[in-house]
């Protein structure tokens, strides 16, 4: 920040007798959440309201050779089966890229992808009708690990490819940097998937409303996007899809693609009556993203006086069949594996691989995490093998206003990283800790 | 498999008032409190027993009602979420977890609150291990659980 430049104190209203930066305030929906009264999305219904069912994939990778919906069709109670080929519109949707299919349609990419739907006016009966579905299947050989998938002669995910995206980041020379480098740290990464487990499964219910407008109450993070994705497959003006935030069990990134609202909307919108469908937890965990498993292979140099020189690292993305938000968060490992230390020079890639997993999308941290595994064991090794205390081999190397990023950005505001480390030094004088040699707080 | 279990006479006291009807029996007390009874504050977080979001008490004892058959509750006195306190009327843990940030999305928020309720009628003054042992049945995916457990010591100081 300049010196001309005045710091503006901003005051803010004493509205009913408190300020609220620095005050405990009660959340809103707070009563409504302690009584029992909030609503979510399982909890809404409408009279003559009908629950879904998806059939899901028991394949990882398979041709659907033909679907026989006749006997579920047939069944009382049952009122829809639907398979790609009742799709008014488009059959694709993805909130980055539309890569990911509603309702299979020649063939399976995941184990839990949704081959076909029924709305029944009872969930034993949905249940019934969708276990008397037949499809036969061809099984295909699958890809499961992103460095099989890399392959030229790997099976093929997605007709294009498996690589869904390659970044890459480069600033200053990183084998000069190395040439520098008086000790240098090598090691490969893994990481595994995770499941978000919001406590509320992922749900929804739509109707038709009597001026035509399909309205969709769902556990969404991203109503606007939602309603644009599902115009798209219903083959509807936007301005007739109406989508409405019902209170949210936990989202985490998992809800920031559509979950149900498209599954919901095509059952309502076939038998015009309102259907809902909330995944039960082992179908949550099945057919929505998770975060994504990474192998990361890299290596850091520092002088012996304990300067960073150079980093240079790999990132294989495991991002399941579908993108949902997988390329953005694989991208942003690329950016962030050097963590918030200052590299004169570096050189890292991030490569998004489709594999036959459960899809990876959103979820909190956004790669960071996985980053952060990284940049924080190789800064120990090397602190350890300078012989530097670990805080003070981060203190040497942090981002401070003047320094830049991996990108070449320079950082003129917003970096707290020396702030904390100071911080926490203090702390661990004032309360007698260290790190010991295999870097345990004692 | 179709639900074809025959109708039971559903006869119990469900937060504090009698009731007696005829349902389709076979299926688990969270079910018939949701969909017959339209007690829609018992929320169903895995529907195996995990999480305790499901949680009611059943004579006084804390219960799974997914894990539950409906019929186990017949002759027996529930108590769900909604029978625990409403607005204007809160039970001091109601109270005491808004205070204290203890919920965040809220659906373990109602199952944290009857594991919690039923720690507090056992248990007038818990200390803090007691609290953490009283309420490990129940999941939550938001608060990181301290700022629950500070609410349930609050609550038990504003009972004493």
């Amino acid at each position: 920040m300049s010196d001309t430049q005045e710091i503006i104190e901003i005051k803010f209203a004493d509205h009913r007798g408190y300020v609220p930066i620095g005050s405990s305030v009660i959340r809103e929906d707070a009563l409504a959440k302690v009584t029992g009264q909030a609503e979510y999305s399982g909890d809404i219904s409408r009279p003559g309201m009908l629950h879904g069912k998806v059939l899901m994939s028991p394949f990882p990778h398979a041709l659907v050779k033909h679907i026989d919906t006749s006997k579920a069709a047939r069944m009382q109670g049952v009122h829809a089966v639907l398979t790609a080929k009742d799709i008014p519109g488009e059959n694709v949707f993805g909130i980055a890229i539309a890569d990911q299919q509603v309702l299979a349609d020649k063939k399976v990419r995941f184990v839990g992808e949704p081959v076909a739907l029924v709305a029944a006016e009872d969930p034993f009966i949905a249940a019934e009708a969708v276990r008397s579905i037949k499809v036969e299947y061809e099984p295909l050989q699958g890809v499961f690990d992103p460095l099989a998938g890399i392959k030229e002669d790997a099976p093929r995910v997605q007709e294009q490819g498996n690589i869904l995206l390659h970044t890459k980041v480069r600033k200053g020379d990183y084998l000069k940097g190395f040439a520098d480098a008086d000790v240098v740290v090598e090691n490969v990464y893994r990481t595994h998937g995770q499941d978000h487990v919001p406590l509320e499964p992922e749900g929804g219910i739509a109707w038709i409303e009597n001026d035509g407008v399909l309205t969709i109450y769902s556990s969404s993070q991203y109503v606007f996007r939602d309603r644009k994705q599902v115009a798209r497959v219903l083959n509807l003006p936007v301005n007739r899809v109406r989508s409405v935030n019902t209170t949210v069990g936990g989202g985490f990134g998992r809800k920031d693609d559509v979950t149900v609202e498209i599954l919901v909307s095509l059952l309502a919108s076939a038998t015009l009556k309102p259907v809902r469908l909330v995944y039960n937890r082992h179908e949550s965990m099945m057919t929505q993203t998770h975060r994504h498993p990474t192998i990361t292979r890299v290596r850091t140099g520092a002088t012996k006086e304990g300067k960073l020189t150079s980093m240079e690292g790999v990132v294989y993305g495991d991002t399941g069949p579908y993108s949902s938000l997988g390329i953005f968060v694989i991208k942003k490992m690329a950016l962030h594996l050097g963590g918030p230390y200052y590299f004169p020079n570096y050189k890292c890639d991030s490569i998004s691989v489709y594999t036959n997993n459960p899809i990876a999308g959103a979820f909190r941290g956004f790669g960071i995490f996985q980053s952060a595994i990284v940049h924080e064991q190789q800064m120990d090794e090397l602190a350890a093998k300078l012989g530097i205390d670990p805080l003070e081999f981060r203190l040497k190397n942090c981002l401070r206003e003047g320094l830049s990023f991996s990108t070449g950005q320079v950082m003129n505001e917003a970096c707290g990283i020396a702030a904390t480390l100071e911080r926490l030094k203090e702390y661990m004088a004032e309360h007698s800790l260290r790190f010991s040699r295999n870097m345990e707080v004692v | 498999m179709i639900n074809n279990q025959k109708d039971v006479l559903m006869d119990l006291v469900i937060n504090n008032k009698h009731i007696s009807i005829r349902a389709g029996g076979g299926r688990c007390l969270l079910d018939f409190l949701r969909e017959d009874l339209s007690l829609m504050g018992t929320k169903e977080g895995c529907g195996e027993g995990e999480c305790g979001s499901c949680t009611v008490l059943l004579d006084g004892k804390a219960v799974l009602s997914c894990m539950t058959p409906m019929e186990r509750a017949i002759g027996r006195e529930v108590t769900t979420i909604e029978g625990v306190g409403r607005p204007g009327n809160l039970h001091p843990l109601q109270q005491a977890m808004m205070e204290e940030g203890g919920v965040q999305c809220g659906f373990c928020t109602p199952g944290m609150i009857m594991s919690g309720v039923e720690l507090l009628n056992r248990k007038s003054n818990p200390n803090r291990d007691e609290i953490v042992e009283g309420i490990s049945g129940n999941l939550c995916r938001c608060t990181g659980y301290r700022k629950i457990i500070t609410a349930i010591e609050r609550a038990a100081e504003k009972m004493s």
